[in-house]
């Protein structure tokens, strides 16, 4: 019970948002810029990712506090440093983990000026929001909150582990429009929520007239936990069946679903470029192994009630405990139930606004004939994104100032100044580099952080290889 | 020149950054001290016994003494020995009867052994002018041991006398504060 309860507050202080990926979005050098936004321009005339090593995602983030405020060298104890923390962050602070890997990503330019590309991916998104109540509850008991009603309906918690199957297409309409769409279907492994809950708890000082000095009352309390891939691995024995068995949901074996992409990319004049995305709008359908966990009550509590009945030679008293119990599983409904149920992916949207300077690309190139009647290319841009992922308790807005720079025909660098919920001083730099044909590319950001990583929220990571084949 | 100038310069940052990323300033051996010390109030036992409880009316014989007991299988669970520093037991008597009465709590053991006892002397009152005796138990260290001995609980109340003229009732209340440490 100790150590569960220490490995939750390490799990708590040490995970972190939010798939944000501001660094790489709308480096148009990047292939793996198409899954952030498919209606993107693409310099290249085909790309195809070393498979498993196109795409690394870490990412991990919590809104409120870090192992720093909880494990940083100060004199005062743990304890009250903890205590401090639960009643200073509130129930809409929450931890995150994010992880991709990139199995394979291709594309290719066909004759019809329609630029193909697909993949697979496998993802793990995991959010929890901080159930203030129930810590308090655990941290320090009903005795100084009597009358206090504990809100259940803070636990609000999603974890998905998934394959996702992508095939997109991308076509410049015009000079100046660029459109996209990609169709996803997903391949979910295991996948568990519990949001929507509602109920209290409440323990209320009664009057000489009440039966009892407390009563102890649950409050619509309806609770509930959905679960997929979870409940028929319980029957499996040791790690390697249950590898085995993901491995298997990973490739179509898991609770399937459809989801879409769209994006655009506008140049406004010459210099002025607008792009936005939205992703993930879809649902995934658990259809299999599912079971979802459900209470349900209106109960008060009062104590045992000693009734001193007469009893006879022989007899025995009322079994006053076992009573309660049945009194207790009679009141709290808990119902185990096989429903199928859908699940919305958390619906992201990204949009920029970019201004082109310095040098024409097309300038350095000996014929921009081809070209002329598009914006060319310049070296540098500035500008802004946004970016809003859903969530159980609503969205989670983050916005960054960026500047971008291509240094050579094989280098390009750009820079991020994001403000978020995490934080309002994350600096994010990513790198793209082709050398040949193969592209590399380095992003992170919080790169303030990595100086002490104890001290920061949140932290993102993505790294990659490509082989790309620039248009002629 | 000057681009790979600032390649190279911006190249280097990068690594410098991410390899000399750490965790530093901290100290996790601290999780060893991190200790949840929840205080939980919780009702425990209560009845309401008119007078009449006290006089066997068909025989016309006071009843002294009534006795009954209950399971309360989780004072000796495992889990609460090892994490129950201190317990307190708080006790509310309002006694409308024109009676001394002592309510007694014997804990017992498996073998039906008394581990612990509480005994609360009630003061007597009227049906206008109801008395109320408040009562608190504390149990720490030995006298916790011996009282997490027991899982179960025989309550006894004794009136000083009693006929069959008595009006009014006596009335419990009970609440224990677990001082627990998790």
């Amino acid at each position: 019970m100790r150590s569960l309860l220490r490995l939750i507050i390490i799990l708590w202080i040490t995970s972190a948002i939010s798939q944000n990926k501001q660094v790489l979005y709308g480096m148009t050098d990047l292939p793996q810029n198409l899954l952030l936004n498919p209606g993107s321009k693409i310099p290249q005339k085909m790309h195809f990712g070393v498979p498993f090593l196109s795409q690394i995602h870490l990412n991990g983030g919590s809104s409120g506090v870090n192992a720093y405020d909880i494990f940083g060298n100060s004199d005062q104890d743990i304890n009250t440093i903890i205590r401090n923390k639960i009643f200073e962050l509130s129930d809409r602070d929450f931890f995150t983990a994010t992880q991709q890997l990139e199995i394979i990503n291709f594309g290719w330019l066909a004759k019809n000026k329609i630029y193909y590309s697909g993949g697979v991916y496998q993802e793990l998104d995991f959010i929890l929001y901080f159930p203030r109540d129930l810590a308090i509850l655990a941290w320090e008991g009903n005795s100084d909150y009597l009358n206090y009603e504990f809100d259940f309906g803070q636990i609000s918690t999603t974890g998905d582990l998934l394959s996702v199957y992508h095939f997109g297409a991308n076509k410049q309409i015009n000079d100046k429009l660029t459109v996209g769409v990609r169709a996803k279907l997903y391949s979910s492994m295991l996948s568990y929520k519990s949001t929507n809950n509602r109920g209290t708890f409440v323990t209320t000082l009664m009057d000489q007239d009440g039966p009892n000095i407390y009563e102890h009352t649950l409050k619509n309390m309806a609770m509930s936990i959905e679960t997929s891939g979870l409940a028929s691995l319980q029957d499996l024995n040791g790690s390697g069946e249950v590898r085995e068995n993901l491995m298997g949901r990973a490739l179509f074996g898991g609770n399937l679903g459809l989801g879409v992409d769209v994006g655009a990319t506008y140049d406004i004049t010459n210099n002025i470029t607008a792009s936005a995305s939205i992703l993930d709008l879809g649902a995934i359908f658990h259809t299999k192994d599912v079971e979802s966990y459900s209470v349900s009550s209106n109960y008060t509590l009062d104590g045992i009630e000693l009734l001193f009945p007469v009893i006879l030679n022989g007899g025995v008293a009322p079994p006053y405990f076992e009573d309660l119990e049945d009194e207790v599983e009679r009141e709290v409904v808990i119902d185990t139930l096989n429903n199928l149920y859908t699940q919305l992916r958390p619906i992201k949207v990204n949009a920029s606004l970019a201004y082109s300077f310095g040098r024409s690309l097309d300038d350095s190139e000996d014929c921009n004939c081809k070209k002329s009647s598009t914006a060319p290319a310049r070296n540098q841009q500035a500008g802004i994104q946004y970016y809003s992922i859903f969530r159980p308790k609503g969205p989670q807005l983050a916005g960054t100032l960026f500047y971008s720079r291509r240094f050579t025909n094989f280098l390009a660098l750009k820079a991020t100044y994001t403000v978020d919920s995490f934080s309002a001083s994350n600096i994010g730099l990513g790198l793209v580099a082709d050398i040949g044909v193969v592209n590399f590319y380095l992003a992170a950001d919080n790169l303030l952080g990595y100086q002490n990583l104890a001290k920061a929220k949140s932290v993102s990571l993505q790294l990659g290889f490509n082989i790309k084949i620039d248009r002629e | 020149m000057k681009t790979s100038l600032v390649f190279t310069s911006i190249g280097v940052f990068l690594l410098i950054v991410f390899f000399s990323a750490c965790v530093k300033d901290t100290d996790f051996e601290k999780a060893n001290n991190i200790v949840l010390t929840p205080i939980v109030e919780l009702d425990l036992l209560y009845f309401d016994l008119p007078a009449i409880t006290f006089f066997d009316t068909a025989t016309s014989i006071p009843v002294l003494t009534v006795r009954d007991t209950t399971d309360l299988p989780f004072l000796n669970d495992a889990e609460i020995r090892n994490n129950l520093k201190r317990a307190v037991f708080s006790f509310k008597v309002g006694n409308s009867i024109q009676r001394e009465f002592q309510v007694d709590f014997e804990f017992l053991d498996d073998q039906n052994q008394v581990t612990s006892t509480i005994q609360i002397p009630v003061a007597q009152g009227t049906v206008s002018n109801p008395v109320i005796t408040e009562y608190t138990e504390n149990f720490e260290g030995q006298e916790l041991i011996n009282l997490t001995g027991a899982g179960k609980v025989a309550v006894s109340v004794t009136i000083a006398s009693s006929n069959a003229n008595l009006d009014g009732s006596i009335k419990l209340q009970s609440k224990t504060t677990y001082y627990l440490e998790l």
